[in-house]
């Protein structure tokens, strides 16, 4: 054996027999005159070696352990590769090696020395896209487009193999990519577009930069037309301003559209209502940056690197309930390239104590597996995660509790020692305040609806009663960007470049935390790669990250791994739902009945009534929820909180109760439900699914086919504040920009569709820039509001740039024209009727069921959703795929699995906690339908929320179908159908 | 992962030597000592690299016989018309397409087990040298069903599974030794020895795998609650012939011969469905499931019985 540091490319290692090109560390001469068989020892230093990287010759030093994406991603700065698990699991990190596709994640550096490396920048030949990457943008293969990278590389290396791919044989080749917005079935679909157009499409790959075009930013010459924020504001919220007129607008469902009369504010251009005529609006549109996406040019904040920027990693609490008695980090500070250490002095997620403690501890008591303790900043990776090992925790441990029985128990431990109130997100969350609260126990929230409404008595009065018990399992968001931030702490201020969904909750949290003025925090993400709501605030991460820039006065960089992921930034509580409702002969509900206990570990905001309150106008609605705590990671907004666990218990027990009174589950709907947009919902998807014919069909043998029925509903909140700016310069290029975050649903283009629309100009005209602070105050991304919120805002906008062209041609302006708006709220006269001002949707549901093995696929889901006017009809579709999709994964896998002894996950990874891939998706077709409102100047809705929330209960009412008996538990696993058809409960 | 030298083996020897060294932990696809040394679980002074050792990757066909280098990846083998049906289809299911293409047949072997605390370093179990198996009593419903009183692992590998059906052997080398055995004799039960799943010595590599020849037909079936990458619930794998042989996957710390189930059908003309229901309730006599995992069995059993099935159809 020889030892070797430094490499010199002399030639090839013969490796005799092998495949070509497998084996090439680069040898010397020593080597070869070894006797005892040849073997050369490298390392444990840096290691010079030679890659071959898209066709070039790269050089770069990593020490053994370095895998290959961190060599591309830290040695070479191709970050379009991602890391989503770190195991393999995901396929993010997927590149070709020798034109396999390979984990790159899995594989070291020093394996793959002489063999041709294919990264996702080496598809595209400059600005022209390979077809499977067009095709990708054209079928919007994408949402966030994180996992897109390496979907991307698995497609392409199928369509180099095998040029006409089926169906399944796309499935088979990604079937080890996960996406978790669900895009795989535009994936299939692109994949086989790809094999039949050869030909490649020249497509715009423009990144969107938010630092893309900054001479517009400091031109202040012109006119700013449409007032100043205080302006507007006082205009649209203040209720003593002068009395808005009243418009007549066209309102309701499109072929029985009536006239509502609507508040329309001072300023606001006239709404486009269900008559207005639209040429760019609600037309699909490929998403404006799908190729910045698909060629892996799309920054995440996972991707920012920094000269001189610092790598952090955290030590976190394997104990799920324990007081810090010491920790010393002294031997960390001294470890080899590090420049920082923090310890955390403050936890934020957690519930917080009405009173504080009056003797509080030097360190935050731990309440989860997972809590940050403390954390290193250091020149690599691999040197902080060294150091990080290095610190010493002394925990005294105490007891725990990590189920709602044993919380409930007599002398549980406690996992607060007085009330508590949950302090909100942006994204929803939080909890009612000022509660009782007894042992873990907080609540209930009781309410009776109408007040005094006697709820045993319309249950007696019921000729059929259906009375059972639901139980929902956790769920994490998972996210395949875990949450990280980088930051930079400077003496002029602070930039904060940070995965989330709201920039300004980002902002806010730094601010306050850190007594800094607003103006001295800039908060910067591009893109997000996934949230689903657990993405707000700067969290304790970000916290920690800028602490740690603090100290070592540079930018640091600090990631969640996927462990951590699952513990400590959220998930979907958990639920045991106690539901009777009851109807007369007529099928009219009389009485619906929830008491529900959920947890959301050590936070509060377990609630899922809102199905129960919301969806059916019985006689008697009675509610009650109560939170229990537990030791378990805080949960956070989830993705429509509380209603796929509300509808899977009521939208099952309306299944039964149709059974019992002999009536078909949609005609029980349509007598109950009064939402115009669902009743329409219900007759369209009965007629593409054929509900009737399915219905009658009986299965029968081992493996049955059942359909089965669920709907759901969610809110149009009159959220909170919204901006944007449209610029026309004087060359006549368009940019619009407002500080929103792209979490995947599109919102550059929905933006870019509507400025269009009043410009009369394509789409692809206007550059959106989003995900910076400097732009104007956008809506959070979240409670589906985004849409919603922005696009009213970005439309007045735009119109304030058409006035002052004042007739003149767009694309020559010859002056740079600025307009800025705000929304204004909601018109007024837009009515308040919770039964029908909601919006939802209506989803179909073919499953079939293996009775000797409990194993459910799901084959077919058609769904069929409002979400007021749409804006661009390809994305949408994209939503409701994702949501259909993440609602499969919520209905038969997903599961966090606590070890009852210890309170630890067991399953914090991609590998046991299941997450539908691409052979779990159902066959999908959806619909959206317009509804209008009236209610903002583009009437726009959102879908993100309201597509998850009916999907687990239309696959159980399909099990019930196909079987004949019911599931009550999410996620309903083989053993769970198993122990049903065994007549029991697992 | 702690810091770690890398030991490039160019040829068997450098390989053998290289893996005789103290603290040496040998790799081949990197797949699972990749995750071990991510988790923690292995901290090796130096990795050596047998991946591009050319003398370990081949297919041969020996008289009727075939002949797999330890290298041979498990997309090859799932790829490869000459291997017989049950391997191809083990290796086909196994992991993912990405995963498959590292993946070779003798690390799949020798990989140590999935279970959620054995991976996790937070639990020292009794197979890292603790006191306990935290699954007997605890989170258990991926574990073994047979076998399962001390450490309630199952085995990984679709690949073994299928071997063992076919009655494998694997050929074994030390720098200065060489053996050869059936692949159950493999195995080691954790009644022998719990802080091991074979009988690999320290320096030891699986040299090769012989597949003698079969004539009968073969069928394997994996049941999993996802069917994109997971986990097998439960696996079986069936070689027809003159000796045939049912093997359970998933099911016990290592691949477990059906013996009753095998004498039920030793002799059949063609295997009914009357047959293979009464072999794959003997198939699972005698479990001894666990809290959670009870379910398991009528999966086996499900899975011996249409796999007898799909066997018997192919003959």
């Amino acid at each position: 054996m020889s030892d070797e540091t430094r490499l010199s490319r002399r030639g090839l290692i013969k490796g005799a027999g092998l495949a070509a090109g497998a084996a090439a560390l680069l040898e010397t001469a020593e080597a070869a005159a070894a006797a005892k068989g040849k073997s050369r020892r490298f390392g444990p230093g840096l290691v010079e070696i030679s890659l071959e990287v898209n066709g070039e010759p790269r050089t770069l030093k990593v020490e053994p352990r370095t895998t290959l994406v961190h060599a591309l991603r830290e040695n070479l700065a191709l970050t379009g590769t991602k890391i989503g698990c770190d195991r393999g699991a995901c396929g993010a990190c997927t590149v070709l090696v020798d034109g396999t596709p390979a984990p790159s994640c899995m594989t070291f550096a020093l394996d793959v020395v002489g063999q041709k490396i294919t990264t996702i920048e080496g598809l595209a030949d400059g600005p022209k896209l390979a077809p499977v990457q067009a095709a990708f943008v054209a079928h919007d293969a994408l949402q966030c487009g994180f996992c897109t990278p390496g979907m991307v590389m698995s497609c392409h290396a199928l369509l180099q193999r095998n040029p006409r791919p089926s169906l399944d044989e796309v499935k088979q080749a990604v079937s080890g990519n996960l996406c978790r917005c669900g895009t795989y079935p535009k994936v299939f679909e692109a994949a086989m577009a790809a094999s039949s157009t050869a030909p490649s499409v020249a497509l715009n790959v423009d990144s969107g930069s938010a630092r893309g075009n900054e001479a517009g930013a400091n031109d202040n010459s012109s006119p700013v037309v449409g007032g100043t924020a205080e302006s507007d504001a006082k205009k649209s919220q203040d209720p003593g301003a002068a009395m808005p007129p009243s418009m007549s607008l066209a309102v309701g469902l499109p072929g029985a559209l009536s006239r509502g009369d609507r508040k329309v504010p001072a300023g606001e251009p006239k709404p486009w209502d269900g008559d207005a005529r639209l040429t760019v609006v609600g037309k699909p549109t490929p998403r404006l940056e799908g190729g910045a996406k698909v060629t892996g040019r799309a920054r995440y904040v996972f991707d920012v690197q920094l000269p001189g920027m610092l790598y952090a990693a955290v030590v976190r609490s394997p104990y799920p309930h324990a007081r810090i008695k010491g920790i010393d980090v002294s031997r960390a500070e001294k470890a080899p390239g590090v420049k920082a250490a923090y310890i955390v002095e403050r936890i934020l997620g957690p519930a917080e104590l009405r009173l504080k403690a009056t003797a509080p501890g030097k360190y935050p008591l731990v309440r989860y597996e997972g809590q940050p303790l403390a954390a290193v900043a250091a020149a690599t990776q691999l040197q902080a995660e060294d150091a990080a090992r290095l610190v010493r925790v002394d925990y005294e441990v105490l007891p725990h509790v990590t189920n709602m029985r044993d919380a409930q128990q007599p002398g549980a431990p406690l996992v607060f020692d007085g009330p508590v109130e949950q302090p909100g997100s942006a994204g929803g969350g939080g909890a009612p305040k000022g509660l009782p609260q007894k042992g873990n126990v907080r609540g209930p929230l009781a309410v009776t609806k109408p007040k005094g409404g006697d709820i045993e008595a319309a249950l007696k009065e019921s000729v059929a009663v259906v009375d059972a018990t639901f139980r929902t399992d956790v769920q994490t968001h998972s996210a395949i960007e875990t949450h990280g931030a980088v930051a930079e702490w400077r003496e002029d201020g602070v930039t904060m470049w940070c995965s989330t969904q709201g920039l300004h909750s980002v902002q806010d949290e730094i601010a306050t935390l850190f007594k800094l003025p607003k103006t001295r925090v800039h908060v910067i993400c591009e893109y997000t790669g996934g949230g689903f709501g657990a993405k707000f605030g700067a969290a304790n991460l970000g916290v920690i990250a800028l602490h740690l820039s603090r100290k070592a006065k540079a930018p640091v960089r600090l990631f969640l791994d996927r462990r951590a992921e699952h513990l400590a930034v959220g998930n979907r509580p958990s639920s045991i739902q106690h539901l009777r409702i009851g109807a007369g002969k007529d099928g009219k509900l009389l009485a619906i009945d929830l008491r529900a206990q959920g947890s959301a570990g050590c936070a509060a905001g377990a609630g899922c009534a809102g199905p129960a309150k919301n969806l059916y106008p019985a006689r008697v609605v009675r509610t009650s929820e109560e939170d229990v705590f537990l030791h378990t990671g805080p949960a956070a907004a989830f993705r429509a909180p509380g209603h796929p666990q509300g509808v899977f218990a009521l939208e099952q027990a309306m299944d039964e109760l149709a059974g019992k009174l002999g009536i078909d589950p949609l005609e029980l709907r349509d007598r109950n439900d009064a939402h115009p947009a669902r009743r329409e919902e219900r007759r369209i998807g009965a007629q593409m699914v054929g509900w009737a014919a399915a219905r009658a069909r009986k299965s029968s043998g081992a493996i049955r086919q059942g359909i089965g029925f669920a709907q759901g509903l969610w809110y149009n909140f009159d959220g909170p504040h919204s901006s944007a700016e449209v610029i026309l310069h004087d060359d006549g290029s368009l940019e619009c920009r407002s500080a929103v975050a792209d979490i995947g649903g599109g919102i550059r283009t929905a933006c870019a569709q509507v400025v269009a629309e009043v410009l009369g100009v394509k789409p692809e005209d206007v550059r959106v820039h989003v995900g910076d602070t400097s732009y104007p105050e956008g809506p959070p991304s979240g409670g589906s509001m985004t849409t919603q919120l922005l696009t009213p805002a970005v439309r007045l906008a735009a119109e304030h740039v058409r006035e002052q062209l004042a007739g003149g041609d767009v694309r020559k302006p010859g002056r740079t024209v600025r307009g800025y708006a705000e929304r204004a709220r909601d018109y007024g006269g837009w009515k308040e009727d919770p039964y029908t001002a909601t919006i939802g949707g209506a989803q179909f549901a073919q499953v079939e069921v293996d009775t000797d093995t409990g194993i459910v696929r799901v084959l077919r889901v058609v769904a069929v959703h409002d979400c007021g006017r749409p804006i661009n009809r390809l994305g949408l579709e994209s939503q409701i795929n994702g949501g259909i999709i993440q609602g499969v994964s919520y209905a038969l896998h997903e599961r966090r699995v606590l070890d009852r002894k210890t309170g630890r996950m067991v399953n914090a990874d991609l590998e046991h906690y299941r997450i539908a891939g691409s052979k779990d998706v159902p066959f999908i077709e959806s619909r959206v339908l317009e509804h209008f409102h009236g209610r903002t100047n583009t009437d726009a809705s959102g879908i993100g929320e309201p597509a998850t929330v009916p999907t687990s209960a239309a696959i159980a009412n399909a099990i019930a179908h196909a079987t004949g008996v019911r599931v009550r538990d999410l996620p309903m696993t083989p053993s769970r159908v198993l122990a049903a058809l065994r007549g029991g409960r697992s | 992962m702690k810091s770690v030298s890398w030991i490039e083996a160019d040829d068997l020897q450098g390989a053998l030597s290289a893996a005789a060294q103290p603290g040496s932990l040998v790799k081949a696809g990197g797949v699972d000592v990749g995750d071990r040394l991510k988790e923690h679980l292995d901290e090796p002074q130096a990795l050596v690299n047998i991946r591009h050792v050319g003398e370990l990757s081949f297919v041969r066909v020996e008289g009727e016989g075939l002949t797999i280098g330890p290298l041979v990846t498990l997309a090859q083998l799932a790829d490869d018309a000459r291997m017989p049906r049950v391997l191809r289809d083990a290796c086909l299911q196994a992991a993912t397409p990405l995963i498959r293409s590292m993946a070779t047949v003798g690390g799949n072997l020798a990989q140590r087990p999935r279970c959620w605390y054995f991976r996790n370093e937070t639990f020292h179990c009794r197979r890292k040298g603790g006191s306990e198996c935290f699954a007997i009593e605890g989170e258990n419903e991926m574990h073994a069903v047979f076998d399962n009183d001390i450490c309630a692992i199952v085995h990984p590998s679709a690949a073994a599974t299928a071997l063992l059906a076919l009655g494998a052997v694997l050929e074994l080398r030390t720098q200065s030794s060489q053996r050869a055995m059936p692949i159950e004799q493999f195995f080691v039960s954790p009644e022998k020895d719990v802080l091991r799943e074979n009988v690999l010595a320290y320096g030891e590599l699986i040299t090769a795998i012989r597949i003698p020849v079969t004539k009968g037909a073969s069928a394997y079936t994996k049941l999993m609650a996802k069917q994109s990458f997971d986990w097998p619930m439960a696996e079986a794998a069936v070689v027809l012939g003159d000796r045939p042989r049912i093997v359970l996957g998933a099911a016990a710390p290592a691949p477990l011969r059906a013996l009753e189930a095998e004498k039920a059908i030793a002799g059949a003309r063609t295997i009914d469905e009357g047959l293979a229901a009464r072999a794959a309730r003997l198939a699972v006599q005698g479990a001894t499931p666990l809290s959670q995992n009870a379910y398991k069995l009528q999966l086996l059993e499900t899975a011996v019985r249409r796999t007898l099935l799909a066997a018997g159809r192919a003959s």
